[in-house]
């Protein structure tokens, strides 16, 4: 009986010397989706998708792909191919023949590597570039050569190692329409590794956050984004808002939380919290209501409300962001950009509040 | 004033070879001015000397040794390095680089030494054997300045393709540094050529082509010197020159990708 997963990683554990990068990790990767790896640098992410890749041994724990144990075969031997950071085209040959690199080595006839090459070429556009030289492609180029050359061996997994960054702004954005195009082409399952969350939002199925070594949470982009589970989620996942303070009152419905010199009320969400103990609320910068409390007007009593100053206003073609100074945190304050062309001053006294459900309770 | 000095810098360092080169083509026996005429008969009579055509064989055999041997050991030693780290690399480094600072008498004297106390007769392979130290230095480090901008991720890649260790050293880290390899095997070649210091201890009975014209030097002033010297001068030359431009050539090669990848 097959398992649903095609990769599947059972408490890997990675260690160089007296440094362990990677903690246990029990991870399954399904058949046909994109997984991106998200985290900052040395979080394990790169480590993690090598151990896959088979270029570093596990120190404990097993992999598996497609159902078989591989954690102890070389890379050559996986069926999985990669796509490199910085490409590792190989320079002494053309596109052509990078291409056909591993299909040659399965000793494919001429002809039918002939074919299977150009389809490729013509999988990521490049239909007329196979006798040119790697030095004489753009990074854009290269980049797809790459592909090219790791997808035509049809891989069950294809691993991406940060593919995109050392492309500029402009091609990135192109390029990922262009591999969302291709893996939908191909269907291959794709793990992606990156630390732009912007990058693993736009192109992920799942995302994987890995903090420390450790996986920190794992979940669709929007769930990530709507359901940090973490302080760290929540902050690596876009802007948001983060208000500590100590728990006030608790019953089955809702938890209160004094914030500064208000009460916040949070829906009860499974989380278990004790009397007095301290708490992070996340709030998302547009799931603030915000609005100008009148000259000589007394700060009305909130629950689930801030009062404070606008400091500073930057306009972003269709949305504005606002920093408005409270007592006790300057927080985001963002809005689409309103067709009057209304807008808050600086030095402006506002009310921010938000509704219940718009707030995520975190303990840690 | 500075253009004076220069070109009677210049003059100091060629005029010795010019002077010989000139004198090598001389039609009489004079190794004087006035210069009276062109001849090869020198050139002749050298080839005629069955101790000059000795010499010259053991040293092109035991320059083609030493190059093949040096050229195993030194790229071994070369990718080895390359793939050590931090403190590690920089001991082994300086350990491969070191010997280029002992002097050849010393080096001469201690394999004296050691051959004898091991029990080797001293001949063509103990003169290759010491050639071999003395080359493997300038070898590693020519080697070693080109791998330094060997890309480690394209032998990854190839074995990610599907390539066995071996597959990914022929098809991809041999094609890349090979012409460097070449490049460094003729530097070791000329090297060896041109030895003479380690050479007198280590030679025994043998007589390699620097010895024989410092013998030949040492019975008479001949004009037949001027020629032996011109010949080997030439095959030197000519072997760095192009073991230069190779080495020049890579160097380029990747330097510039490097910078195409700096851009991207």
């Amino acid at each position: 009986m097959s398992t649903p997963n095609i990769v599947e990683l059972y408490g890997v554990t990675k260690a160089f010397g007296a440094l362990t990068v990677l903690h246990d990790i029990d991870l399954g990767i399904r058949e046909g989706e994109i997984l991106t790896l998200l985290g900052p640098s040395g979080c394990g992410k790169t480590t993690l998708m090598r151990i896959i890749a088979g270029f570093e041994a596990t120190t404990h724990g097993r992999v598996t792909i497609k159902g078989s144990d591989v954690s102890y075969l070389p890379p050559d031997k996986r069926p999985v191919n990669m796509v490199f950071q910085r490409y590792a085209l190989f320079p002494h040959l053309d596109v052509f023949d990078n291409v056909a690199f591993g299909l040659r080595l399965k000793k494919w006839p001429k002809e039918r590597v002939r074919e299977a090459v150009q389809h490729m070429l013509h999988l990521v556009q490049l239909d007329d570039y196979g006798s040119r030289w790697i030095h004489e492609l753009s990074g854009g180029q290269a980049q797809r050569v790459a592909l090219a050359r790791a997808l035509v061996n049809a891989p069950s997994v294809l691993l991406l190692d940060e593919p995109l960054a050392a492309l500029d702004l402009k091609i990135r954005h192109h390029m990922l329409a262009e591999l969302k195009r291709i893996h939908q082409e191909t269907g291959t399952t794709f793990i992606y590794v990156t630390h732009d969350q912007d990058e693993a939002t736009i192109l992920s199925d799942r995302i994987v956050l890995m903090n420390k070594g450790c996986i920190e949470q794992i979940g669709t982009p929007e769930e990530m984004y709507a359901h940090p589970g973490s302080l760290f989620c929540a902050r690596f996942l876009g802007e948001t808002n983060i208000l500590s303070g100590a728990v006030s009152a608790t019953d089955s419905e809702a938890t209160f939380v004094n914030v500064g010199p208000g009460t916040a009320k949070v829906p009860a969400n499974g989380t278990a919290v004790l009397l007095g103990q301290s708490v992070s609320l996340a709030i998302r910068p547009e799931a603030l209501q915000v609005a100008r409390i009148g000259a000589g007007e007394a700060a009305p009593e909130g629950v689930n409300a801030l009062e404070g100053v606008v400091d500073d206003v930057v306009f972003m073609g269709s949305r504005v962001v606002y920093s408005i100074r409270t007592p006790i945190e300057t927080i985001k304050y963002q809005e689409t950009r309103s067709l009057d062309g209304s807008m808050l001053a600086r030095g402006e006294r506002v009310r921010a509040s938000w509704r219940p459900e718009a707030a995520v309770l975190l303990t840690r | 004033m500075l253009r004076f000095y220069v070109w009677l810098y210049v003059a100091f360092l060629y005029a010795p070879i010019a002077i010989i080169t000139l004198f090598s083509f001389h039609s009489s026996a004079s190794l004087t001015f006035p210069f009276e005429g062109v001849s090869l008969r020198w050139y002749a009579k050298i080839f005629s000397d069955t101790t000059f055509l000795n010499s010259l064989t053991n040293s092109l055999i035991v320059g083609a040794s030493t190059a093949a041997v040096t050229t195993v050991l030194g790229s071994l030693t070369a990718l080895g390095l390359a793939r050590l780290k931090g403190r590690i690399q920089t001991v082994f480094g300086l350990l491969a680089f070191g010997p280029v600072a002992l002097p050849g008498l010393f080096l001469g004297i201690a394999l004296v030494m050691l051959f004898s106390q091991v029990g080797l007769q001293r001949s063509l392979v103990t003169v290759t054997i010491a050639h071999v130290l003395f080359t493997l230095p300038f070898f590693i480090e020519a080697v070693r300045s080109r791998i330094e901008y060997f890309d480690l991720s394209l032998e990854e890649a190839a074995r990610d393709l599907g390539a066995t260790p071996l597959q990914s050293f022929r098809l991809v880290t041999l094609p890349i540094i090979g012409p460097t390899i070449g490049g460094a095997a003729i530097l070791s070649f000329a090297l060896s050529f041109d030895e003479f210091i380690i050479t007198v201890f280590v030679s025994g009975n043998e007589t390699t082509l620097p010895l024989t014209i410092w013998s030949m030097m040492r019975r008479a002033v001949s004009p037949d010197i001027n020629a032996a010297s011109v010949i080997s001068l030439g095959l030197s030359i000519g072997l760095i020159l192009i073991g230069g431009l190779l080495v020049w050539y890579q160097r380029r090669l990747a330097l510039s990708a490097r910078a195409k990848d700096l851009e991207t």
